[in-house]
């Protein structure tokens, strides 16, 4: 009999409980878990907390090796997935490696989002989504005492927290782009305004950025519509796109995650998706929703590894609750959190 | 090939030898994708080399015997070549910017060239009926082998969907009208504006020339079918096109909504944007992996402001005495058709509104119905067969979109080229062009392995985006600067050069294979043939007593010519082999 | 903070640039300050298919002994390097090129070995080498520029070696290797720039290095030069041949010669030829060639003509394994050849000891009038250390022939019984002295005799004459505390290195052992080694050869059976395994 082998691909809160589901479930198959990062499994929602210095490196991180060893789970950091042949059953690694799979479960998360006017300054903005974005901050902000936040994402507040805790001084630009992945809503905007005017930060509302130029080391002018902002580092939050880049014309379909059916199923034998890059329909919104947060991702991953594994669960989220991060309500009670 | 195939180790072809062994035709396939993908099989490496050897005089006329009309594939060209490029094979980078250096060709020309050669009036008449791409391609080949050519267009303006069709802010008109005049100039009567079927019977033109090519392109707009199609604001994006093109654009609303997925689409979104509606979105069934233009006209659109609205199609277009709104419904995909494309299906339930006042129909165009004698289909269309381009009556050919349905320009020039020569053979018994493989002696090229790691240059266009849409004939891509075209000219593996060890000096050192950039020079057992003689494959060994050839294999190989440098006993020979195309005495030698 | 102690291996296919890449890791440190031990292996076709590996030991203090596991693995064929992946320590670092020519399936990738913990640097190695020189010859270079930037040694360090390394190759070698050193550097300080704290610091370079990096053949060369060597004759043959061709550049301008002979038996010939003549003339060779020249050697030992003849051992028997190592050659080199012809054997354990046994064995044959076999093996001869400047004794030159008194009445007698068994010796042509020389028994006076008493006579001269050199041969070094001990372990030639260091690894962890260091093979000094056998409960002899020579050899004199631990892998004996036979051997004489 040929052995199994499970591949779980994303080494982030999905991935790794699908791995440990798939162990507890199949005792006697191959686990391989692949992240894209060298580092350890870490909680990204602790980023700005670590940004500001009110944790340590080490308290980002979720699982250690014996947790792997003790579950013979290979994990294989800093290894890129460039490829997917579904009918083959084969990934495609970024150092021209062909990995052979039964079964395997897509849990990649996002990657910044950078509107398309705006990617030619993308050299100017900083990102905050994995350890090493964040210890990019630390380094520039040692040298600045300005920033300007544009977008804003549910990230977003929570580093403008972070800044303001390190006494820097904060502007931020809040327009219909802001609130990713949620739709923008004229309570959610004015309470975010309100909040983020209270705590001291100048909001530049309803405004598109046209551009930015670098005017000096530490000196960076940013265009608002006809408005000239100087500040001397901006961060740029427009939520994620999930990382599936390497799905192109693998025969998965990919919109702003790879689409699933109600049990995760991606349409190709023995390939589910979890997590950030999951993409389902839900028929209360009427519309696709992708998860976000800890909590929601590691049900999915659980959920995805049960299924591939034989049973046939459905993902049923209340739409009230979809709209939750890490167990706060989104639509107007964790802004209260802030 | 037969001449010198892989494993036979025949010295360097020491002069010109042409070719027409099939075996031959299949290496050609296999090993020079970029030539063998282009619908007009144009000669890619060698105008790139002549381009990278400042020569673009020479770059354009090797395109121009291909594919007609360099100067507009350089821009509006949809590439398959570059889909096939070496270069943009997964761990090599990103194919070669050829599209992009055949305008740099058309653009740096010197425009002195010379009329092309024109065989001697054979005494037939053809008659051509629609000016766009295969029209004038047909044309311009029936004409310079010496058949008297009259073109009918039922326009004022020669060029069809290139004049009518795609927007100016893509194809300058003024380059188009040009390249179209050089068609022209080869004694071609045009008759414009004349609609044959209803000006003129087909039936005349049968009686009146020794044959009729009818190119007539796809001018129906094919309809959503869905309720509230006919109220106002509601437009036909093929139409809208059109009517933008001839200088009459209609009157937009604010929100545009654009359905469909293709090259109007896009158009019509982008046109819209420079038209005054504030928000143009483009509906579509699926996701944005499935649209058929180029990654790089989504970015451009999206760049100047275009949004993409995914897995929802229409229901109803909404509204009393105008279009106020469109309902849609989410879809999903379904099982596999029998093509292995997933479906995408509706969600029941799943109605949503989306408000506009203005929507473009761009889900497809389709050939319309000609008054002309002979066999009909089940639509209503001539029967026509495909290898013959005859229809059911002697002397009326039809080629093109026409036949195919919509398709790209390259494919109608290449089939508006094959038709008329299967016209001129028919008329007179003889053969006028000969593709052939030429074979002549090479040596390793001055490229340097530095070359291999330049990126891709990318196409400057005008920034910011606001600043395109304020004249709507504003070209957003301004070519490749000199620096970025010598630059892109280098990226080119050339791969028309077939590299061959010569077993019977090999000596086994195996210094080639130290130095190889890739898997491209292998020990292998035995070569494996196919029918037609060619090398279909190795069969690779790593047990040093089955090796029995040191072979390149030339579908990896990058051209780079280290092996050709290491090599101490001088073993390897480089031979350029093109797929050609001979015309007139030497053709039907 | 602990003191740095790592091995590096390079590996690669042949072709790949392994060895060279090797030579210039270990120069480059070597010159940061660091003390280097390395050792590599390589196929042995001459255009092989076949794995190179090249190990190196480096650290803050000398060391004496390759070891495992392995810290740092520099791939250039993944392949290849698959079988080393047992010896990789958990946390180990990894480069490897992830741009390889072809796609690996997952069973063959070497990355798909390799888990978390251990460090994974892929780079482009052949692709940055091809866009920066044009070739991706230069991929080793690229590999070493990723290790540079990784353990931050500063790339000087590496720049000057490859420009001493290639300047004489001309400018547009020079320039190619050095860009793709650039490139690799330059690739890892960008794309691993968070990664750049590996687990190993090294340490801040230390003022130029006071070491000089030597391999054993070097210091056999220049140990023949420093001796005054005046001739050389030699047939080629792994490991042996370095050691010509660093006389061949060396000893012309010294004035001497060097002749490479049709064979190993005219060479040893020429080299008796001229040591008769009183010249100070050697030969290197290995197993097989030596195996044809012990006739010869033995006719040294009956006409008592010094002569020095290196035996650098590799696996055998016949053409056996050419580029591996073993010490299998021991009985040939004390035993090979007709008759009781005892000779004197030595064997170096170390680069420094290669420079100065072969320095004090032209005295040694002078003086006793006998062939002096130094014998090493690949593992020493091709093995580089990290050691002080070499320099002669003053009087390393001296000739220490016992010559004949110019006012003795009466016909010279060349082979005169003496106490010490030493014969006054004339040369050919001294004034005054003649004399007749010959390969058949002879009397005193050189003429043939078979009689009883004349060869009984004659061969008790002659090992008389070992019994007096035995005085003038390296003792025996012991290592370790006095008294009883648990394990006393013997070692001989490059396994000593091992044997030490395992030793000083036990008395770490608080166990009873000892080394003893046995330079002297033949003759031996078998009273010290009884003694030293006395103390111990076990005695164990690590040998890289089947049967245990040296066991054979000396193993008569403890009186319990001698442990032995044999390899025959043609790799060295790591210092761990011979660790683990001292721990078992303890806890065996516990129960």
């Amino acid at each position: 009999m040929k052995e199994e082998h499970y591949v779980v691909v994303g080494n982030g809160p999905a991935g790794n409980e699908a791995a440990t589901t798939l162990r507890d479930k199949a005792p006697s198959a191959r686990i391989t878990l692949i992240g894209r990062e060298h580092r350890m499994c870490y909680r990204p929602k602790l980023l700005p907390a670590y940004l500001s210095g009110t944790i340590e490196e080490e308290g980002l991180y979720a699982l250690p090796l014996e947790h792997y060893q003790e579950k013979d789970i290979k994990l294989r950091l800093g290894q890129r997935v460039v490829g997917l042949i579904p009918d083959r059953k084969e990934l495609v690694l970024d150092h021209k490696e062909i990995v052979p799979f039964t079964g395997l479960i897509l849990a990649v998360g996002g990657t910044p989002r950078i509107p398309e006017n705006l990617h030619i300054f993308r050299e100017l903005m900083f990102t905050l989504k994995t350890v090493s974005d964040a210890k990019r901050w630390m380094k520039h902000l040692r040298e600045v005492e300005h920033v300007l936040m544009i977008g804003g994402d549910l990230t977003s507040f929570a580093v403008t927290q972070a800044l303001l805790d390190m006494g820097k001084r904060v502007a931020f630009v809040l327009n219909e782009e802001s609130f990713r992945p949620l739709r923008s809503s004229p309570e959610i905007y004015e309470e975010a305004a309100h909040v983020l005017k209270a705590r001291g930060v100048e909001v530049i509302e309803g405004r598109r950025v046209r551009g930015m130029s670098r005017l000096g080391q530490d000196s960076i002018e940013v265009m608002v519509e006809d408005k000239r902002i100087s500040t001397q580092m901006v961060g740029a939050f427009f939520g994620l796109v999930p990382d599936v880049g390497f799905l192109v014309r693998s025969g998965l379909h990919i919109e702003s995650g790879v689409l699933v059916d109600e049990t995760l199923h991606t349409g190709s034998e023995g390939i589910y998706a979890a997590g950030d890059c999951a993409q389902v329909y839900h028929p209360a919104l009427r519309d696709y929703w992708v998860s976000i947060g800890h909590d929601n991702a590691a049900n999915l991953g659980r959920i995805a590894a049960q299924n591939l594994l034989g049973e046939q669960i459905e993902v049923r989220v209340p739409a009230e609750s979809i709209f939750q991060v890490d167990g706060i309500k989104v639509n107007t009670s964790w802004w209260k959190e802030f | 090939m037969r001449s010198h195939r892989q494993n036979v180790g025949t010295p360097a072809v020491s002069q010109e030898v042409y070719s027409e062994d099939p075996a031959d035709f299949f290496y050609m396939k296999v090993n020079v994708p970029c030539q063998s993908a282009c619908p007009a099989l144009t000669n890619v490496p060698a105008y790139i080399r002549a381009l990278f050897e400042d020569d673009p005089d020479g770059s354009y006329e090797i395109n121009r015997s291909a594919n007609i009309l360099p100067g507009v594939l350089g821009r509006i060209c949809s590439r398959p070549c570059e889909d096939q490029c070496r270069h943009g094979e997964p761990e090599l980078g990103e194919p070669v910017g050829i599209c992009h250096l055949k305008r740099v060709a058309a653009d740096r020309r010197s425009r002195k060239e010379s009329a092309p050669a024109k065989l001697p009036y054979s005494g037939k008449r053809v008659a051509v009926v629609g000016a766009g791409p295969a029209g004038l391609a047909a044309s311009h080949d029936l004409a310079t082998v010496g058949f008297e050519v009259t073109l009918f267009d039922a326009f004022p303006e020669p060029g069809g969907m290139l004049t009518y069709g795609i927007p100016a802010f893509r194809l300058p008109r003024s380059m188009l009208r040009e390249e179209i005049e050089r068609i022209l100039d080869l004694g071609i009567i045009l008759k414009a504006g004349v609609t044959i079927g209803k000006d003129i019977p087909m039936e005349r033109l049968l009686s009146e020339y020794d044959a009729v090519l009818a190119t007539l392109g796809c001018y129906g707009s094919r309809r959503v079918g869905v309720p509230g199609e006919d109220l106002p604001g509601v437009i036909s994006g093929l139409e809208f096109m059109m009517d933008v093109s001839r200088g009459r654009p209609p009157r937009l609303g604010k929100k545009s909504l654009v359905l469909g997925a293709g090259f109007t689409a896009f158009d019509c979104a982008r046109s819209a944007l420079r038209l005054g509606t504030d928000e143009a979105s483009i509906c579509i069934r699926r996701t944005e992996e499935d649209f058929k233009v180029t990654k790089d006209e989504v970015f451009q659109a999206k760049l100047e402001g275009v949004k993409i609205l995914p897995l929802l199609v229409s229901q109803r277009i909404l509204g009393d005495t105008a279009v106020e709104g469109v309902e849609f419904v989410r879809t999903r995909p379904g099982a596999p058709g029998p093509d292995g494309r997933r479906s995408f299906e509706p969600i029941e339930g799943s109605e949503f509104v989306i408000p506009a006042d203005t929507v473009l129909v761009a889900v497809g165009q389709e050939s319309l119905s000609l008054e002309a004698p002979g066999e009909r289909d089940s639509k209503g269309l001539p029967v026509v067969d495909r290898e013959t381009f005859r229809g059911t009556v002697p002397g009326l050919y039809f080629a093109g979109d026409y036949v195919t349905g919509p398709g790209t320009v390259i494919g109608a020039i290449a089939a508006g080229r094959a038709a008329a020569e299967r016209i001129a053979r028919d008329l007179t018994g003889n053969i006028f062009r000969r593709k052939s493989i030429r074979m002549r002696e090479a040596s390793i090229t001055d490229r340097n392995r530095t070359w291999d790691y330049i990126h891709r240059n990318e196409m400057p266009t005008v920034n910011p985006p606001e600043s395109r849409l304020v004249h709507y004939e504003t070209e957003v891509e301004t070519g490749l600067r000199p620096d970025q075209a010598a630059e892109e000219s280098k990226r080119c593996y050339l791969c028309y050069l077939h590299y061959e060890i010569d077993m019977t000096r090999c000596i086994y050192c195996r210094y080639c294979i130290d130095s190889a950039p890739r898997d491209c020079i292998k020990l292998v057992d035995e070569v494996l043939l196919n029918e037609a003689g060619a090398v279909a494959g190795f069969k690779e060994t790593t047990v040093w007593r089955d090796v029995n050839a040191v072979v390149i294999d030339n579908s990896r190989c990058i051209r780079c010519g280290e092996c050709v440098r290491v090599c101490p006993v001088d073993c390897i020979s480089v031979t350029r082999v093109e797929l050609v195309e001979r015309m007139g005495e030497e053709a039907a030698r | 903070m602990p003191r740095l102690d790592i091995t590096v291996e390079i590996c690669g296919m042949a072709g790949d640039g392994t060895i060279a890449a090797g030579g210039l890791l270990n120069e480059a440190v070597s010159l940061g300050g660091l003390f280097v031990l390395a050792f590599d292996s390589y196929p042995a076709e001459i255009r092989g298919f076949g794995r190179c590996v090249t190990r190196a030991r480096i650290g803050e203090t000398p060391r004496i002994a390759l070891e495992e596991p392995t810290h740092v693995l520099i791939s250039l064929d993944d392949e290849q390097s698959l079988s080393r992946v047992p010896s990789l320590a958990s946390n180990s670092v990894v480069f490897f090129d992830n741009r390889p020519p072809s796609y690996i399936p997952e069973a063959r990738s070497l990355a798909a070995h390799l888990g978390h913990p251990t460090i994974l640097y892929g780079m482009p190695m052949a692709d940055l080498a091809a866009g920066a020189a044009g070739t991706t010859r230069g991929k080793n270079l690229t590999a070493l520029g990723g290790f540079a930037a990784v353990f931050g040694i500063p790339p000087v360090l590496f720049q000057r070696v490859i420009s001493k390394k290639f300047q004489s190759k001309g400018d547009k070698v020079l320039e190619a290797n050095l860009k793709s050193f650039d490139a690799g550097y330059e690739y890892a300080q960008k794309e691993f720039s968070e990664r750049l704290s590996a687990p190993f610091p090294f340490p801040e370079a230390a003022s130029e290095g006071e070491t000089v990096l030597t391999s054993g053949n070097q210091a056999i060369g220049q140990g023949a030069l420093d001796a005054g060597l005046q001739l050389y004759f030699g047939y080629p043959i792994t490991p042996a041949t370095p050691i010509m061709e660093f006389l061949a550049q060396t000893l012309p301008a010294q004035g001497g010669r060097v002749t490479q002979m049709e064979d190993e038996i005219s060479s040893i010939g020429a080299v008796l030829g001229a040591c008769f003549a009183g010249r100070r003339a050697m030969t290197a060779t290995s197993g097989p060639g030596f195996a044809l020249m012990t006739e010869l050697i033995t006719h040294g030992v009956m006409s008592e003509t010094p002569a020095v003849i290196v035996n650098a051992q590799r696996g055998g028997p016949s053409t056996g394994l050419p580029t591996k190592t073993e010490q299998s050659d021991l009985h040939a080199a004390v035993f090979g050849g007709p008759g009781d012809s005892g000779r004197i054997v030595v064997a170096p354990t170390s680069v420094a000891e290669c420079y100065s046994y072969t320095l004090k064995s032209f005295q040694w044959a002078e003086r006793y009038q006998i062939p002096v076999i130094v014998l090493t093996d690949f593992y020493l001869d091709n093995r580089v250390e990290s050691i002080s400047p070499l320099k002669p004794d003053a009087d390393a030159a001296e000739d220490r022939t016992l010559l004949p008194d110019p006012d003795a009445k009466g016909p010279y007698e060349r082979f005169k019984i003496t106490e010490s068994g030493i014969s006054p010796r004339a040369f050919p042509g001294m004034e005054g002295f003649v004399f007749k020389a010959t390969g058949l028994e002879h009397t005193e006076a050189g003429l043939p005799s078979y009689t009883p008493e004349n060869h009984t006579k004659m061969s008790e001269k002659r090992h008389r004459k070992l019994l007096s050199a035995l005085a003038d041969l390296p003792e025996p070094e012991e290592f370790g505390p006095e008294g009883s001990l648990d394990v006393g372990v013997i070692g001989w030639g490059s396994t000593f290195g091992s044997v030490l260091e395992a030793v000083e690894s036990a008395l770490e962890r608080g166990l009873k052992a000892g080394a003893l260091k046995v330079t002297s093979l033949f003759p031996y000094h078998a009273n010290h080694i009884r003694r030293f056998m006395h103390r111990c409960r076990a005695v164990l002899v690590p040998e890289l050869n089947f049967e245990g020579q040296l066991a054979d050899l000396i193993g008569h004199l403890h009186h319990r059976d001698v442990v032995r631990l044999n390899r025959v892998t043609g790799q060295p004996i790591p210092p761990t395994a011979i660790l683990k036979r001292i721990e078992e051997l303890i806890g065996a004489e516990a129960e």
